[in-house]
């Protein structure tokens, strides 16, 4: 597979303050690729050091194989970013908004107006175009923001947290555009803290941690590293200590976690897992309402690595 | 272009503030015109004489009152009641040529003449006009050029001089009514700049959409300048109305080197604005501020420096105050202007103080604006 960016050794520095640690990572022609991490793990400053909207304080960006500069216009010239935060002219319509930042690559008007069209059709904002930006609720103006930065069909396309307080319908809409703009042809690089969306989008994750990268790989690889085999949870009430410290005796048993009514087993290796434990329920006389096992998604290999939750 | 083309379309997002600072001009120059014109005092503007010739018209007498005729208003008045027009002014100036006015100056004596004046402006005007005459003349006597030649020489030489010295006429009700308007229009085009090169560099030099420009093939610089040379576009093309609007108000008064000096003084003035809408743009990064900053910037100075009330009823200190302010300096020119009576290069010399200080201020502002946007970048 061809390789679109190279990054090799990136550090970036706020004022002493390491915010991106010797990062080196490549990103290949066609993927999906997820930035996960928590607030603060650096992954904005990754993205605009990339982009050379940042200086950097040492390594070097390779993108299309020439060297990433402020003044690399050919290479700009493919590249689309949705920002994090929503940036549009509060004076132009929805429609407007999206000629300007289109117009700022495609100089044909005729291929402009239908590239416009499309990126409106991509979001799904046909009955807004008239709108002003203050008319729009948060989920409609990320949409808008998305269109901004897609129209003008680059090759490349980064997304910065585009799903943050956003509701659910919007949501969906966000991530089935991003699939389409993948199948298109375009390479997404995409960060966020939602493990979900990780998991039903990208091709391959690389997770941050205080400027590091603690682990890369497809999510199958990912959640191999777990020591986590199977996740069993039961919802069940007034659960004595005596008991949840038995469990956790258990050879196979990784953890054991009672919260709120609900009681989170976790085994390492094993089968029967589930078998064992309703039988141990059937012994003790504990009545439990539902119980269901699962693969550790994501979110816990993440707990695993990093010791803390993405959401933090 | 098509960050022009979207300043245009933010810009007439917003046209109705610009026309509202506009129609505040329009309804203020005119309702001061009509208050104006009842209390005319009308001065012509060239002064009434009467020539009262006792000697042949012939030679050099006819030439020199041919040529008073030519920059005077002659009158003819019946010679009992001629004190009574002096005293009524009707008249300003009487001339009395003997009947050997042209022997005695050809002959190399003091010529004869005697003269009644009202003593004003307007006589001293043809107290002018006869003593250059007759100097000229006599210089050209002495050197001993004949009757003719020095008739001749008398034309080549006043005429430049007349041109220069003798003013396009000063109509001072005229150039009040212009001074006022450009008086006020240091209000309407210090607001109507502010208030949209702000929003302009609010809109266009937020953080974000910044961003999102220069990661397209626009380069920063670039950007900028477009910016730059819109913001002064508009800045051209309001002072361009206004100048317009002024001679469609004002009519003859405009004509006047006067009123040419003045729409000189309103283009140095715009120029002061645009840098200062410039600066204010920088410092400021919210839109919530833009209304208050205009009435701060664009009515406290109006106030302060005199473009709604006259310079002479404010207080001393508020004047002092006021020499800060750039509005200050404009509209001290154009008094000047208003009562200048003669403009040449000597009498124009007061006026180059307040329109340098003028020039002095655009460009102590385009270098803060400077030096505040590269310490900006430098955070960054
Ligand atoms: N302009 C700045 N000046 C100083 N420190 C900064 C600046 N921008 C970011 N940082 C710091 O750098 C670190 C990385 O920030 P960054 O915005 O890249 O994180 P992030 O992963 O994008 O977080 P989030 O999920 O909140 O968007 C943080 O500790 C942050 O406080
Ligand atoms: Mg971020």
């Amino acid at each position: 597979m061809n390789k679109i960016i190279e990054v090799a050794n990136l550090t970036k520095k706020y004022k002493g303050k390491t915010a991106v640690d010797a990062l080196s990572f490549s990103v290949f022609e066609g993927e999906i690729l997820g930035l996960l991490g928590p607030n603060g793990s650096g992954k904005s400053t990754t993205i605009n050091c990339i982009l050379s909207l940042l200086s950097i304080d040492e390594g070097k960006i390779t993108i299309f194989g020439q060297e990433m500069k402020p003044s690399a216009y050919e290479i700009k010239k493919e590249i689309g970013v949705v920002f994090q935060d929503v940036a549009v002219f509060d004076e132009l319509t929805v429609i407007d908004n999206i000629r300007y930042f289109c117009g700022l690559y495609i100089k044909d008007k005729k291929v402009r107006e239908v590239y416009i069209e499309e990126a409106i059709q991509l979001v799904g904002l046909e009955e807004f175009k008239k709108y002003y930006p203050k008319q729009l609720s948060g989920g409609l103006l990320r949409r808008l923001n998305i269109a901004c930065g897609i129209s003008h069909k680059p090759k490349l396309i980064f997304f910065d947290e585009p799903t943050v307080a956003v509701d659910p319908q919007s949501r969906n809409n966000i991530l089935d555009g991003m699939k389409t703009l993948n199948k298109n042809g375009a390479t997404i690089i995409y960060t966020t803290h939602y493990m979900e969306e990780v998991e039903f989008l990208c091709h391959r994750v690389i997770i941050l941690d205080k400027g590091k990268i603690i682990e890369s790989g497809t999510i199958d690889e990912l959640k191999s590293l777990s020591n986590i085999e199977e996740k069993i949870s039961v919802e069940v009430n007034n659960l004595k200590k005596s008991i949840i410290s038995d469990i956790a005796k258990w050879e196979q048993v990784e953890s054991v976690d009672y919260e709120n009514g609900i009681l989170i087993v976790t085994y390492q290796k094993g089968k029967n897992n589930l078998a064992g434990l309703i039988h141990y329920f059937k012994e003790n006389r504990i009545e439990y309402n539902k119980i269901f096992s699962e693969r550790p998604t994501l979110n816990d290999v993440f707990l695993e690595l990093t010791g803390k939750g993405l959401r933090d | 272009m098509t960050v022009f083309k979207t300043f245009l379309k933010v810009l007439n997002k917003n046209k109705f503030i610009v026309i509202l600072y506009s129609v505040i001009l329009l309804f203020f120059g005119v309702s001061n015109m009509q208050t104006q014109e009842e209390n005319t005092n009308f001065i012509s503007s060239k002064p009434d004489v009467l020539l009262v010739v006792s000697d042949e018209l012939e030679g050099i007498t006819k030439h020199f009152v041919d040529y008073m005729e030519k920059h005077t208003n002659r009158k003819e008045i019946e010679e009992s009641v001629r004190d009574d027009a002096l005293f009524y002014r009707d008249v300003n100036y009487i001339i009395f040529i003997n009947d050997h006015f042209r022997e005695d100056f050809l002959s190399g004596e003091q010529p004869n003449i005697e003269v009644k004046s009202t003593g004003d402006y307007q006589a001293s005007l043809a107290e002018l006009l006869v003593n250059n005459y007759l100097k000229v003349a006599s210089v050209y006597q002495k050197m001993g050029f004949t009757e003719e030649e020095i008739m001749q020489n008398i034309d080549k030489t006043l005429e430049k001089q007349v041109v220069m010295e003798v003013t396009s006429p000063l109509d001072t009700d005229q150039l009040e009514k212009v001074a006022f308007y450009y008086n006020f229009l240091s209000y309407s085009m210090l607001a109507g700049c502010v208030y949209i090169i702000c929003l302009m560099l609010v809109s266009f030099q937020n953080e974000k959409i910044r961003k999102r420009t220069i990661i397209s093939s626009m380069s920063d610089r670039k950007y900028n300048r477009i910016l730059l040379l819109s913001n002064g576009l508009f800045a051209l093309l309001l002072w361009l109305c206004y100048v317009v609007l002024s001679f469609i108000l004002l009519g003859e008064g405009m004509f006047s080197r006067q009123g040419f000096l003045m729409l000189i003084n309103s283009f140095l003035f715009t120029i002061c604005c645009l840098t200062l809408a410039f600066l204010l743009g920088t410092l400021i990064r919210s839109k919530n501020t833009i209304n208050g900053i205009v009435n701060v910037v664009a009515l406290g100075s109006s106030f302060l420096c005199g473009a709604f009330v006259p310079m002479e009823w404010l207080p001393n200190f508020v004047l002092k105050i006021a020499h800060l302010l750039p509005s200050y300096w404009y509209i001290k020119t154009n008094e000047l202007l208003k009562t200048m009576e003669i403009i040449n290069i000597e009498s124009l010399k007061p006026i180059f103080y307040p329109m340098g200080i003028l020039c002095f201020f655009s460009v102590f502002f385009v270098i803060l604006t400077n030096y505040i946007s590269s310490k900006r970048r430098n955070i960054g």
